[in-house]
């Protein structure tokens, strides 16, 4: 450990205010599930650590139909919220109860694949994020928030301060596989939302984590399926697109030739839920 | 600048340890404090073994900077046996044979114990849903699960009886 100075500021000011005082040397903490584990193995080597568990940014509100979550909301927190059932269900099969009641929603947005199933879902649901600074603040899409590989559109002297759901356009279905049923890392997760008009797709959102360098829009497989009324043959096209313009890579979970055959799987198996889901709640 | 005196509620108990900056409380309880009760595997979250209780709800010691716990309540498997004897959740752990190694056993009881608070009695799913992140590499878990149904139904032969009569494996006493 080469921590010389932690601190736990009480409060957004004072963090905005160590952090443009400490200026990017800073590391920055929320629930540490995934910071904790790097300093712990000596792979991270901070000397000035910033914990956010006190700056009380950990509220869960409705707003306008949707959700404003604070960015150190626990994982814990966002599986017992009701109002959006699709980020649940993410929690639910995000990590362990442990872990839970540790890590953050905020934390989630920079977890480095297979991570990041939070965001997965996020993602399909046009989540915005709300960055904070000595400079004031600013929202942005979350799909332009992750910009790369453990990158961010986060400037050194923001912090992430919340995010913020739309009301759900549309109906969602989210789907994780991995190599056990729990606590488990992802080889893909599958976020869908699809809003009609009768039978007629009128948007459509693909979200795909753990075949990136962050969670993915497939952009293809969602144009594939505005205009179609989600029969067979434009979910397998839908299915087929996803697997060709995701960017699965290998590692000791899956290799990317596996990951791109199981998000061809999983893309139809979501789709086909959300087929499912609708027929027997129109009966 | 650089170390700091925590106070927190251990196991009933008012602590005050001065601790180096970011010192896990996993790395002060067992190295400062002597409660060697919470164990070390992996330091990664990945295995459960340093599962403690932090006003009630399980965490992992060893992500959790001590200073995070300050004025909070903390308990670990020290903290769940009566002061004489054993609680319901040891004795069921040692009549379903629920441990062999025993080093993940503090971490599955203080889940256990955290489990049974919240939910009298679960769902053989809820308890395996509620175990995912403790590992066992000895047991095979059904037994563990076993021990949780039978200390949620009550079903322990004489819970809470005294630690000098275990079962001695010498035969002799
Ligand atoms: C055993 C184990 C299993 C796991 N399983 C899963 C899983 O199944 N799926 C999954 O998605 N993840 C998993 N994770 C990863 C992790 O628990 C989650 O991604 C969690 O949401 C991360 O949040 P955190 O607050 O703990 O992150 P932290 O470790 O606190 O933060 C990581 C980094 O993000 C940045 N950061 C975080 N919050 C902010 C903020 N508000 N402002 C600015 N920067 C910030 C900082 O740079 C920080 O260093 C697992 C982790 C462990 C240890
Ligand atoms: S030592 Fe903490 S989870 Fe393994
Ligand atoms: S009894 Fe040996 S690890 Fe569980």
């Amino acid at each position: 450990m080469t921590v010389v100075e932690y601190f736990l500021p009480r409060s957004l000011a004072q963090a905005v205010d160590l952090l443009s005082r400490h200026g990017p040397d800073l590391l920055v903490i929320a629930g540490g599930t995934v910071a904790m584990p790097l300093i712990n193995d000596g792979i991270s080597l901070p000397r000035q650590v910033m914990g956010l568990r006190f700056v009380g940014l950990d509220e869960i509100e409705p707003s306008d139909g949707g959700l404003r979550i604070g960015a150190t909301t626990t994982l814990t927190s966002l599986l017992r919220q009701r109002h959006v059932p699709m980020l649940a269900e993410a929690a639910r099969r995000t990590a362990s109860w442990s872990i839970r009641n540790m890590g953050t929603v905020g934390g989630n947005l920079f977890t480095p694949p297979p991570g990041g199933d939070v965001a997965v879902a996020l993602l399909a649901l046009d989540a915005e994020v709300t960055l904070e600074g000595s400079r004031g603040r600013r929202t942005l899409a979350l799909s332009e928030f992750q910009t790369g590989f453990m990158t961010t559109a986060l400037e050194p002297q923001e912090l992430l301060t919340g995010i913020g759901v739309p009301a759900v356009a549309g109906e969602t279905t989210y789907v994780k596989f991995g190599r056990k049923e729990a606590n488990t890392p992802s080889v893909v997760t599958v976020a869908v939302r699809v809003a009609r008009d009768g039978e007629v797709v009128t948007d459509a959102r693909v979200a795909l984590g753990a075949v990136g360098p962050h969670a993915l829009r497939a952009r293809k497989a969602e144009a594939v399926l505005v205009g179609s009324s989600l029969e067979p043959g434009a979910i397998d096209e839908a299915a087929e697109a996803a697997a060709e313009e995701c960017e699965p890579f290998d590692d000791g979970i899956a290799s990317a030739w596996y990951r791109r055959a199981m998000v061809r799987l999983f893309v139809r198996r979501a789709l086909e839920e959300l087929v499912q889901h609708v027929a027997l709640e129109g009966r | 600048m650089g170390s700091r005196i925590v106070s927190f509620e251990l196991c009933g108990r008012e602590v005050e340890v001065l601790v180096s900056p970011m010192a896990t409380l996993q790395s002060v309880l067992r190295s400062q404090l002597g409660y060697t009760g919470t164990k070390e595997g992996c330091r990664q979250g990945g295995c459960g073994s340093c599962t403690v209780l932090v006003d009630g709800e399980p965490m992992m010691s060893c992500l959790l900077p001590v200073e995070d716990v300050e004025g909070r309540r903390v308990t670990t498997i020290e903290g769940i046996a009566p002061v004489a004897g054993l609680a319901p959740i040891q004795q069921a752990f040692i009549e379903k044979n629920a441990f062999q190694c025993g080093y993940c056993t503090p971490g599955m009881v203080v889940l256990t114990k955290t489990l049974l608070d919240h939910h009298p009695s679960p769902s053989r799913d809820e308890i395996i849903d509620a175990l995912g992140g403790n590992v066992c590499r000895c047991t095979g878990y059904a037994p563990i699960i076993e021990a949780i149904e039978a200390a949620a139904a009550g079903a322990t032969t004489d819970a809470g009886r005294d630690a000098g009569d275990w079962p001695d494996p010498s035969g002799e006493r």
